[in-house]
């Protein structure tokens, strides 16, 4: 309350309240309702009780504040005083006033009702003055009123005998509307009395007429008048009841002929595309041609459809028909040409071209809602061209990769495998951003239409890729598995060449899928998240769009299936190999060794082969190896490891004991984590995988026969033969030797007779192969 | 390792059982005629060594694995398959690393004392002159009639058992360049059987000791017909794993299954849990599939772009207890959730699938 009021103030509130405790109806009214709790300065109101006040403020202030209190209290009284005297001065100033005032308006209306008096004669006398002369010209005016009256008659009847001649000479200055007019007014005259009084008249106003309508019509379909004046000339018909019906639908036929013309064609779109691949030229001639051409007639169509619609307002239904027809086939002209192999800059350029016609169009025609109707065609084009972008994509890839077929058999080139991976990483990953490179530009594009369509593009590209990847998985399960059961039967009837080509494709494959899964398609998920992010909302929505992990998970697997699907095939090649060797001579009734096998050199020549190949497609073990170990803890390949390391020093220290036991023993140990360990994808470990492989199964041939000393002797020589190559060849040469071993074992165990060769006889065996291999290939090179 | 830890869940009547039978083995039968015991015989393989026939029985509790009956054999056995409705009855197929020679033997009755008894022979099926591959009995019953198989021919054998007699009733030449490797006989047909060799998988009809039909599959080392399906066959190829065939199209498999990491060696169709196939394999194990055969009339091509999970999904379990190749394979009859498996180096393993069997 008062504590809030500034202090200043504190005079002036209190002048108001006391007035207006004074003026108001009732003290209760007042803004500081009388309480027994008001404060110490509430002076002002009616409970005031001075007695409780001055104890107050005798108790609470100290003598200096009762002083100043006073001396304050005495300044406010007087100030009050002094009020209070001004207040009845002004009152009374005001009350002589207002006396005053009354006096002089007593007096004024004195000398009023005389005059007034004066007024009324006046206005009577005026009003029987009035009334004579109206009396004496009301004859005169009769008269003259019937006088008019012919003149007017008459000069009708002159209008209708000069019609004929002013129409001719509306005619011959072509103000048809005034002469359509003129006929109109005396239509009703001659329709009374055309048959009597003014037959010529009306013949020769009709030839006049007739005439006027000829040129009415010639004016309609004149395209070099204005529109101005064909919409007149037709309105002047209606006027003159012509039956405009057909000249409507002739206009309009007319119309539908010129959209002929104008439908998009291919020339178009590839001249206009010349122009937007050349930009070049477009500075040069900036309204060149080529593109000009189509626009003018689009413009002189929609000049066309606007004259008809000045001409024929009530026609909107039928233009709005013929130009949806117009847009719709321009945008299937559009779309066609979205399903070839364009850029999307390409398409673009026909878009946007469509899209201008589009705009002017819909500039004449509002209702048409041509915008939204043009947006639903171009958001099947662009889906439509992001499909077939993805199709094409995958055409080249598997172009590329079809390409080892192709390049194997010509034997062309030095490392075909390496090409046709080079070729085909290139594809997946070139080709994935250029792509996106292409959408990119059909997302920044500016165009009105496919603004719109952002959100839906980007989910059609996310989804694109999805789909995409989805369908190279299946693509190339397809390319090695479809060729895997026709190529058993190729195989067979073909011989090696398409066993070995499949092989190396399915090598091939493999990589590829690795490298999707660790490069492309990081790379991919960058990009996308880089221009491609937002379509996220809508993404829950509709479903996972691009869901990389998915993608990395089956191509993963997918590299994995591919790679043993290699091995696999390569180990069919050398178990036909083994399995020639091992049923075709009797092992019983086999001869003394004289030489090593030449089984071997084969098998060797295969292993040659297959390095060659793994070579030119797989990386280098070592660096990569770890990195696997690390992120994948494979519980298989991290068990073999130290368990390897444990074989060395054990089969280190147990050499001097028998062979058999020996391997027994070790058997016990490691077997199994040593021969299938998880493959990698790495040179070393595809190789040693399939050198590992084929001496298991060249100990499951041993097993599988009996043999005689001899023959005993023979694989020893062999086995002995081959230690050397192998473990260069092979990574793990614990293993190797241990699986070398197993092959001795079992042909021991298989022996009726188990001697073996003696160590010179062995080494002069193996140093007579060697020469003769080293000057073999002596003689080839 | 999988395999003990499953089985000590489900307590110990279905531990793992093992048997050692010391010498290497290849080959273990299921005896299906004997219905008081789960049985298996198995017979060594050792070329130098005496060699023998083991008859093993399930311990009624199932807790042990105990070897019922020891019976010595002149020769090495490279192929042993137990008579369906004898339990004494089996035939041999073996060889003397030289020549190979196929009997049927009796085991004698008295076999209580284990010190080797001989064991009677009923008849030598002596009409082979090349390596012998298989002996087949029909398993769906009392048949009169085995079927042995050589490298080169297929012989039809008439069995009179009561005077140890045993006839060739019909003989048939696989044609040249057909090595014949094994086979299987239709237990849905008693005229049909399978013969695999080198490049494909033949069908034989024993009326007309004629092929019929033939599957062309490389490498084949396995057939298993499914007792409970007709017209399903299951085939083991080395490298390329195992394939299920519809016997009315064989042009392309009805499924596949990516088999052992190294050759797989044999197949087994459970004779009572459809879908469960056992395969074993060089690579030391012995996989347990689940298939649903049901969809017949699935395109093959769909298998072929079959997603990898699903085809994980397939394989229930590899039992890895073994130290070699597994060669030999046989669920049991009388227990269908019980099998016995027997690697190189004559370890008998017997595990139940039980655990598995709720999967269906």
């Amino acid at each position: 309350m008062s504590g809030d009021e500034v202090p200043l103030d504190e005079k002036a509130r209190r002048m108001r309240d006391l007035l207006s405790s004074f003026y108001g109806p009732d003290p209760s009214m007042s803004p500081n309702p009388p309480s027994k709790f008001a404060p110490l300065d509430a002076i002002n109101s009616n409970s005031f009780n001075a007695d409780h006040y001055l104890n107050l403020l005798i108790h609470k202030s100290s003598l200096e504040g009762l002083l100043q209190r006073h001396v304050g209290m005495a300044a406010e009284i007087k100030n009050l005083d002094t009020d209070l005297q001004m207040l009845v001065y002004e009152n009374y100033n005001k009350f002589i006033s207002a006396t005053d005032a009354i006096k002089r308006m007593n007096s004024n209306i004195m000398g009023m009702e005389s005059n007034m008096e004066q007024l009324l004669e006046k206005i009577k006398t005026v009003q029987s003055r009035s009334d004579g002369v109206n009396t004496s010209l009301f004859e005169k005016r009769e008269h003259i009123e019937k006088l008019h009256l012919t003149r007017n008659l008459l000069r009708k009847v002159q209008f209708i005998y000069d019609l004929p001649a002013r129409l001719g000479k509306c005619i011959k200055s072509e103000a048809y509307a005034d002469a359509v007019r003129f006929y109109t007014g005396a239509m009703p005259i001659f329709k009374a009395y055309g048959d009597s009084s003014f037959q010529d008249c009306k013949r020769a106003s009709e030839e006049a007429i007739a005439i006027i309508i000829k040129n009415l019509q010639g004016k309609l379909f004149s395209d070099s008048e204005s529109i101005q004046a064909r919409a007149e000339a037709a309105m002047l018909l209606k006027q003159l009841d012509f039956p405009v019906d057909s000249l409507k639908e002739k206009l309009f036929e007319k119309l539908e002929q010129s959209l002929g013309d104008l439908q998009l064609k291919d020339e178009d779109i590839s001249r206009c595309l010349l122009m937007s691949n050349d930009p070049s030229k477009l500075e040069n001639h900036p309204e060149s041609v080529a593109a000009t051409v189509h626009e003018a007639s689009v413009q002189e169509f929609v000049e066309a459809v606007r004259a008809y619609r000045v001409i024929f307002p009530d026609s909107d239904k039928q233009l709005i028909k013929l130009a949806q027809e117009l847009v719709t086939k321009n945008f299937e002209t559009g779309e066609q040409y979205g399903k070839k192999r364009i850029r999307a800059a390409d398409l673009l350029a026909v878009l946007r071209m469509i899209w201008k016609e589009v705009l002017l169009m819909d500039e004449v025609l509002h209702e048409s809602v041509l915008s939204e109707f043009s947006l639903e065609a171009v958001q099947i084009t662009v889906k439509h061209h992001v499909a077939s972008r993805f199709s094409h994509l995958l055409h080249d890839i598997s172009d590329a990769l079809t390409k080892v077929y192709v390049g194997q058999k010509e034997g062309m080139e030095e490392f075909p495998l390496q090409v046709a991976l080079g070729a085909s990483k290139k594809a997946v990953l070139q080709g994935s951003m250029d792509i996106l490179l292409d959408f990119r530009q059909l997302l920044d594009d500016d165009l009105e239409l496919l603004v719109k369509l952002r959100e839906s593009i980007l989910n059609w590209v996310q989804e694109g890729f999805q789909d995409f990847f989805r369908e190279l998985h299946g693509r190339f399960l397809l390319l090695s598995g479809r060729n895997n059961s026709s190529g058993q039967v190729h195989g067979v009837v073909e011989g090696t060449q398409g066993d070995r080509i499949l092989a190396s494709l399915v090598l091939v494959l493999a990589q590829l899928s690795v490298f999707i899964e660790q490069t492309a398609i990081q790379r991919i998920t960058e990009e996308i998240a880089a221009s491609f992010a937002g379509g996220g909302i809508r993404l829950y929505e509709n479903g996972p769009a691009f869901v990389p992990g998915e993608i990395c998970r089956s191509f993963r697997s997918a590299g994995e299936k591919l790679l043993h699907h290699y091995i696999n095939l390569r180990n069919q090649r050398i178990s036909v190999l083994l399995r020639k060797r091992f049923t075709t001579p009797n092992w019983v009734k086999h001869k003394e060794p004289r030489e090593v096998h030449m089984f071997v050199d084969l098998l060797l020549q295969e292993l040659e082969a297959i390095k060659k190949e793994v070579k030119q497609v797989l990386p280098q073990g070592l660096l990569r190896r770890h990195q696997r170990n690390d992120s994948n803890g494979s519980t298989n390949s991290s068990r073999s490891n130290p368990l390897r390391e444990g074989k060395l020093s054990r089969t280190n220290t147990q050499k001097a004991r028998s062979q058999l036991l020996e391997t027994h023993l070790a058997k016990l140990f490691k077997q199994k984590v040593e021969i299938f360990t998880k493959v990698e994808c790495t040179q070393e470990s595809v190789i040693t995988t399939i050198v590992k492989f084929s001496l298991k199964s060249l100990q499951e041939f041993v097993r599988h026969q009996t043999f005689n000393r001899s023959g005993f002797q023979q694989i020893q020589l062999d086995i002995q033969y081959l230690r050397t190559p192998l473990k260069e060849a092979a990574e793990d040469e614990a293993a190797i030797d241990f699986l070398l071993d197993e092959v001795s074992v079992a042909a021991a165990e298989r022996c009726l007779d188990p001697i073996p060769l003696e160590q010179p006889i062995l080494d002069k065996l193996i140093q007579a192969k060697l020469t003769k291999s080293l000057s073999q290939s002596a003689v080839s090179s | 390792m999988q395999g003990g830890s499953s089985g000590i869940g489900y307590g110990l009547k279905y531990q793992i059982l093992k048997f050692c039978l010391h010498t290497q083995a290849r080959c273990i039968s299921d005896v299906k005629a004997d219905t008081d015991h789960t049985s298996f015989l198995t017979g060594t393989l050792s070329l130098k060594e005496e060699n023998e026939v083991h008859l093993l029985r399930l311990s009624s509790g199932g807790t042990e694995l105990i070897c019922e009956g020891l019976f010595s054999h002149p020769n090495e056995i490279w192929d042993l398959s137990s008579c369906p409705f004898d339990q004494r009855i089996f035939s041999t197929v073996f060889s003397t690393g030289e020549s190979y020679g196929a009997a049927i033997w009796q085991i004698p009755e008295l076999y209580g004392q284990l010190n080797s008894p001989q064991l009677e022979l009923i008849a030598a099926l002596d009409a082979h002159v090349g390596k012998i591959n298989c002996v087949l009995w029909w398993s769906s019953g009392r048949h009169d009639k085995l079927v042995s198989i050589d490298e080169e021919n297929i012989f039809l054998w008439s069995l009179d058992c009561s005077n140890k007699n045993a006839q060739v009733q019909s003989k048939q030449s696989s044609g040249m360049l057909h090595y014949l490797s094994g086979g299987a006989w239709d237990p849905h047909d008693v005229n049909a059987v399978a013969a695999t060799c080198e490049s494909s998988v033949q069908f034989w009809d024993l009326r007309s000791m004629g092929k019929t039909n033939s599957i062309e599959h490389a490498h084949v080392r396995n057939v298993d017909y499914d007792t409970k399906k007709k017209h399903l066959l299951v085939t083991a190829a080395d490298e390329s794993g195992i394939h299920l065939w519809d016997l009315r199209m064989l042009k392309a498999p009805i499924q596949e299954l990516p088999g052992h990491t190294h050759w797989t060696w044999a197949v087994c169709c459970n004779p009572e849990y459809d879908g469960f196939i056992l395969s074993a394999g060089t690579d030391s194990t012995v996989n347990l599939w689940l298939v649903s055969t049901s969809n017949h009339d699935e395109l093959p091509s769909e298998s072929l772009v079959e997603s990898p999970n699903q085809r994980a999904n397939s394989l229930l379990n590899s039992y890895s207890d073994y130290e070699d190749s597994v060669y030999g394979l046989a669920w049991s009859s009388r227990e269908p959730w019980i099998f016995a498996s027997l690697s190189y180096d004559g370890r008998v393993v017997v595990e139940s699938v039980k655990p598995f069997l709720s999967r269906k």
